[in-house]
């Protein structure tokens, strides 16, 4: 008797996560489904080609679609290399003690900071204290604070996914704690780290705050010659569609058709990055 | 020819090696035996100082590599692991293919020459008597190998980079009988070129490849002496406990 109602509740409990589980899916579909419905009446060669006119209700959104990957590259080229540093440098060479403690602390209250404040500590610092004006430079130099926490995390926990007998292994052998996390500990932590890349590039192509006050342009129909220009992006570009265009209803097509460019990039480079991260994983493949 | 002199080793405050001293000859290979936890491996372990990668950790006393004193300021840890090679008791080849397992100490010491290296990689795949299984798969990974295949394959790494002290720590105990009588020919073969100290629970292993034995127990060192004096006749009565199965 109380079995059977032990197991009517579990068929219930487990009927509604099922349920629950089905309508995040279908509402990621309906989301999905809404925007490429929208925006796939404007995609053309010419959409992704040209730049705005007409008060941009024409034209299209190349600048924008270069200048968010000027600024992908841009912050991850700045924000990756110091990131596994720094992830390096705290799991493996800080003695456990305050010191780290105090590192961690930090890099989470970083992460917590909200993107808008970001922007405006990224203005002030560099572009107007460091002088480098609303550009590529400032710009990335203001998502790379927004990821770099991301990228030492996931460094972090990566290194310490890999088993200490490959060090112990490592370091009978002669070799220096140098070597050892070069040759043995990364290569093995390596596809995980690229998780960190991967969110960060999800993060990065996405955010509109940091870039508000930092580098990106209402409107600049040519493109970027040096990175103290500053671009469009597809983020910005949307807010902009979306809420100061001159006609709004005729920019409303654009506008999906800029978030559609938006999601389909960021998808594309998740893909390529975690195809990197197989490789990787396939080449480290262990039993 | 290494030596221990008067050891004392503390893990926090449990005093796990009490007073030991003990004189490893070149040529010769010295087994350890004792129960489980009596500090066998602890011991080992103090002769390429891989002691110091576990954090509180104490040592009074004084060790020596060919007359060198090991813990001195002046010893450089990465060169003395070069100098003793160790096998551990369970085969950890990294996760590269078979022959970067064996080239990685020569490349960790700076070693290019592409020649030397293959060279040095078939002699110590020989040394540990696995080049036949596997000279046509050397780009394989080392996991596709088996356990016992793994373990030569850590042999293979140690020699790799020409020590002159071997330290195994029950290198056998997870291989089948024939890969292990092979490994025992081995050691039997290598003390030609090495000091080589093993640590077995396998009292047939000792009694056929060392010269000496070392029984411990509760971290002293009970008896040394010739491996014949130990299984035949030893001085102690714990030891006869031990190696007759009646303790341990
Ligand atoms: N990293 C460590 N931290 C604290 N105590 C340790 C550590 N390693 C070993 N010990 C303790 O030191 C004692 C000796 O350990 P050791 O591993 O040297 O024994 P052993 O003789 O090699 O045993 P076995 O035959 O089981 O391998 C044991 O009581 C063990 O609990
Ligand atoms: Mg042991």
């Amino acid at each position: 008797m109380r079995m059977k109602r032990k197991k009517r509740a579990q068929w219930l409990a487990f009927a509604l996560f099922r349920l629950l589980g089905v309508l995040v899916v279908a509402l990621l579909i309906w989301i999905l489904g809404f925007i490429v419905y929208q925006g796939i009446g404007v995609i053309s060669w010419e959409f992704l080609t040209t730049g705005p006119t007409e008060g941009m209700t024409g034209g299209g959104i190349y600048p924008a679609i270069v200048g968010t990957l000027c600024l992908v590259v841009g912050s991850l080229v700045i924000s990756f290399p110091l990131g596994v540093m720094a992830g390096i440098y705290t799991q493996e060479y800080a003695k456990k003690g305050k010191l780290v403690q105090f590192i961690r602390l930090m890099t989470n209250n970083l992460a917590g900071i909200p993107s808008i404040v970001m922007g405006l500590f990224g203005m002030t610092l560099f572009v107007n204290t460091l002088g480098f004006g609303d550009s590529i430079l400032a710009g990335s130099l203001t998502l790379s604070l927004l990821v770099l926490p991301i990228i030492i995390r996931t460094t972090e926990e990566a290194l310490a996914s890999v088993p200490y007998a490959f060090r112990v292994g490592s370091y009978a052998l002669g070799a220096t704690k140098l070597q050892t996390i070069a040759r043995v500990v990364l290569p093995q932590a390596l596809p995980n780290i690229m998780t960190g890349l991967v969110l960060s590039v999800g993060r990065v192509s996405g955010e509109t705050a940091p870039i508000l006050f930092t580098v990106a342009a209402y409107f600049l129909p040519k493109l970027p010659t040096s990175i103290l220009d500053p671009v469009m992006a597809l983020p910005y570009h949307l807010y902009v569609l979306v809420t100061s265009g001159t006609d709004l209803e005729a920019t409303r097509p654009m506008a999906y058709g800029t978030a559609l460019v938006l999601i389909v990039l960021v998808l594309i480079v998740n893909l390529l990055a975690h195809g990197v991260r197989n490789r990787l994983g396939r080449k480290v493949k262990m039993n | 020819m290494i030596k221990a002199e008067s050891i004392d080793f503390y893990y926090g405050e449990y005093h796990a090696l009490k007073n030991i001293s003990m004189q490893m000859e070149p040529n010769t290979v010295t087994a350890l035996i004792g129960p489980s936890g009596c500090g066998k491996s602890t011991f080992l372990r103090l002769f390429n100082r891989m002691n110091d990668l576990i954090e509180g950790t104490r040592l009074e006393g004084k060790c020596w590599v060919d007359g060198v004193d090991i813990y001195d300021k002046s010893v450089d840890v990465d060169e003395l692991r070069k100098r003793v090679g160790m096998v551990f008791q369970k085969p950890t080849p990294f996760p590269k293919s078979i022959f970067e397992n064996v080239a990685y100490g020569l490349r960790v010491n700076g070693i290019k020459d592409k020649k030397f290296i293959a060279q040095r990689v078939e002699e110590s795949l020989r040394g540990a008597a696995l080049w036949d299984e596997v000279k046509d798969k050397l780009k394989k990974s080392a996991y596709e190998l088996s356990g016992g295949q793994q373990q030569r394959l850590c042999i293979a790494r140690s020699l790799a980079i020409s020590p002159s002290v071997l330290l195994m720590d029950e290198p056998a105990s997870a291989l089948d009988p024939i890969s292990t009588s092979k490994i025992e020919e081995l050691i039997y073969s290598l003390k030609e070129h090495y000091t080589i100290v093993i640590v077995t629970h396998n009292m047939q292993q000792a009694s056929r490849v060392s010269d000496k034995t070392g029984f411990f127990m509760l971290g002293e060192l009970i008896e040394y002496n010739d491996t014949k004096k130990i299984f035949l006749n030893p001085a102690m009565e714990e030891t006869q406990n031990y190696i007759t199965g009646r303790f341990g």
